[in-house]
């Protein structure tokens, strides 16, 4: 490696990068490049990058869809209330674990790390059982309120990281000119962690967004179907042609919203996941 | 209960509301009394206050959601309980376990695919996760945007649609990856040399796991006999056995973002003098990484095989969207969250479904410990 040039090394580590990166994006580019295409262009078996004349009639397609349009505001209406409901809670329970010195609160706190290892998908067939206990089943509740506990180890973690970081004068200050915890919870210590709220909410948005097995048990009707299960039943094995456009379409359509989402917190995630080593 | 579903459930998560405030209230105001009667000071009883107030969301999620349903599950895995059939659950001791252990071809299958994952696909990720963070660490122009790129399928990598966009790429045929490699195969004859050797070598370890799964090993013996592919064979992705797990390893490695961010935050970890100092000695750099870096890097390591190893035990999205509707090719790729999903909700086997859960649940937990056992054979903390 001495005897190549700074010069020569630093051209080939950025070869590696743009190539790396346009790997990693090109399954993005395939989707919206495919989405523009005819059904002959989409299963042509020559490869078309860029389609000849791009057409929007998939998109016209889907939009007069009206159970795609359905699944989306399903989407939409259970992402945002689940996260809601959660956000809140979790915020909550991270103060208690981080700003208040209280009986229990070292037991607790270690229950609750160790829940990060029992695999959620392990409580799902007893908890079907308890849903449907509740005449639950074919509701969006099954998949909306279990967040509204604080669903979600990982996330009380990261926030209460953050919440810790804050000087202990601030809060004593407040409790000295006689506010109350709640005031202090949310005029003083949210406004201070402001970033990790905007990860958590992000990532509290993308697992509920791409959120596959939870809709699929519990919705049942069609009427309530969610994005994903949508886009995954229009490909049928038993299409002739797959009508590639389409689903690409919908994929498409299905991705912006969490790349809006990236786009706007990428600063505050890419910077959390480093500091407090968790996954997202 | 109302005929508007999205009505229904707000009012339903009105009441969770309330019902947290006051169960918060409740536990806050009982705990306050408990402290208050031991005659705690007055800061004190208000901090316990506070505490059991802001906690108890998490507190009484984890008795209703984690504590109870496990519970339940323990002992429905000893019974025979179908949901449909409205009879209570029959005892049966440990009938379910045997069934799954002894007599159950699709769950060892599913063992067998999950250990392929752990051997083949785990490595893969975390070597293109360490060398994507090794690049990124050079201090570069646009690392932003090179870091923006390489986290975004952590993102979008277990949508359906997203998924869906791979299984357009995959297909062998007509798709994206088979005609790139076909076209360079022909362009650079050695690439397609390298190629078929790649393409060998996958299958004779595929067949070698199936067998494993199956017990026999015929497979194993047709791949060998049919010796080095021939001039134009390309991967068969998402419709060969031999092939179904490679394209759930290339998601992986796709993937491997959330991984990458973890070993950039630790190659910053590094003073910079232990690189100064080797590079005073005269170390090659190449050298410095395998005697400063690799080893300091071992933590971080440690940390994404047992996350990784947890994640591989769940694995659902992919084969749902890849082979659902293929049932033959199902066995070979079958994953046990899979599987648990399958066996309990296409019969509503409950007291079966439990005993899987249970396994799962077991097997992260030894899984985890061992490796927390083994890891002072090998994870460095200190380099001095």
């Amino acid at each position: 490696m001495r005897q190549l040039s700074p010069l020569v090394t630093r051209g080939v580590l950025y070869v590696f990068l743009v190539s790396a990166t346009v790997i990693m994006s090109f399954p993005l580019f395939w989707m919206i490049s495919s989405s523009l295409k005819t059904l002959e262009e989409a299963n042509s078996p020559g490869i078309v990058w860029v389609p000849q004349q791009p057409t929007v009639q998939a998109y016209g397609e889907i939009f007069r869809d009206t159970d795609f349009l359905r699944s989306y505001f399903n989407s939409t209406f259970y992402t945002l209330l689940a996260l809601m409901g959660t956000l809140v809670s979790v915020a909550a329970v991270a103060y208690a674990f981080s700003r208040v010195e209280w009986p229990g609160r070292n037991v607790v706190f270690f229950l609750m790390l160790s829940t990060m290892l029992i695999p959620p998908q392990a409580l799902i067939v007893p908890q079907y059982v308890f849903f449907n206990a509740l005449d639950w089943i074919g509701t969006f509740n099954p998949i909306i309120i279990p967040g509204y506990f604080a669903g979600g180890a990982a996330m009380v973690f990261l926030l209460r990281q953050a919440m810790s970081q804050i000087p202990k004068e601030m809060d004593e200050s407040a409790y000295m000119d006689g506010a109350s915890h709640l005031q202090i919870w949310w005029h003083v210590i949210l406004p201070l962690v402001k970033g990790p709220l905007a990860t958590v909410a992000t990532f509290l948005f993308i697992a509920n967004w791409n959120n596959l097995l939870g809709p699929l048990i519990y919705l049942q009707t069609v009427d309530l179907y969610t994005l994903p299960i949508f886009v995954a039943n229009l490909y049928n094995i038993n299409n002739a042609v797959q009508p590639w456009p389409t689903i690409m379409t919908a994929a498409v359509l299905t991705t912006v919203p969490l790349m809006i989402v990236f786009f706007f917190a990428q600063r505050f995630i890419l910077e959390s996941v480093v500091t407090s080593g968790l996954k997202g | 209960m109302f005929n508007n579903p999205y009505l229904e459930v707000a009012v339903v998560a009105l009441g969770t509301v309330v019902f947290i405030i006051l169960v918060s209230l409740g536990l806050g105001n009982a705990t306050r009394l408990i402290v208050r009667a031991r005659g705690a000071s007055l800061s004190y009883q208000n901090n316990t206050f506070a505490g059991y107030l802001f906690a108890s969301p998490w507190i009484v999620g984890f008795l209703v959601f984690v504590v109870v349903p496990m519970a339940f599950s323990l002992y429905w895995s000893f019974t025979d309980y179908r949901v449909t059939a409205n009879e209570a659950p029959q005892f049966i001791g440990l009938d379910n376990y045997t069934r799954l252990l002894f007599n159950d071809a699709s769950f060892r299958a599913s063992i067998v695919n999950t250990v392929f994952l752990t051997v083949i696909g785990l490595p893969v990720q975390m070597g293109v996760a360490l060398l994507l963070a090794v690049l990124l660490n050079q201090k570069t122009h646009g690392e932003r945007l090179f870091r923006m790129a390489f986290y975004l399928p952590v993102i979008l990598g277990f949508n359906t649609a997203v998924l869906l966009c791979w299984r357009l790429m995959l297909n062998t045929g007509t798709g994206v990856i088979n005609q790139i490699i076909r076209a360079l195969s022909e362009a650079f004859p050695p690439f397609g040399f390298l190629n078929r050797g790649v393409i060998f070598v996958v299958e004779l370890v595929n067949a070698f796991f199936l067998g494993l799964g199956s017990g026999k090993f015929n497979l194993l013996a047709r791949v060998i006999e049919a010796g080095f592919p021939v001039d134009n064979r390309v991967p068969l992705w998402v419709q060969s056995p031999l092939w179904t797990k490679m394209s759930v390893v290339l998601l992986m490695a796709w993937g491997c973002g959330a991984m990458m961010l973890i070993f950039l935050s630790g190659l910053n970890n590094i003073p910079k003098e232990l690189h100064e100092a080797a590079q005073v000695d005269g170390a090659s750099g190449w050298k410095r990484f395998w005697s400063i870096s690799f080893p300091l890097l071992t933590p971080f390591i440690f940390y994404n095989l047992v996350i990784g190893l947890i994640n591989s035990l769940q694995i659902f999205e992919p084969i749902f969207v890849l082979y659902r509707d293929n049932q033959p090719l199902v066995p070979s790729t079958i994953s046990m969250v899979y599987y648990l999903w399958q066996s309990s909700f296409s019969h509503f086997e409950i007291g079966y479904g439990s005993a899987i859960s249970w396994l799962i649940f077991v097997m992260t937990l030894i899984i985890t410990a061992l490796q927390f056992r083994m890891q002072d054979r090998w994870v460095t903390y200190e380099l001095y």
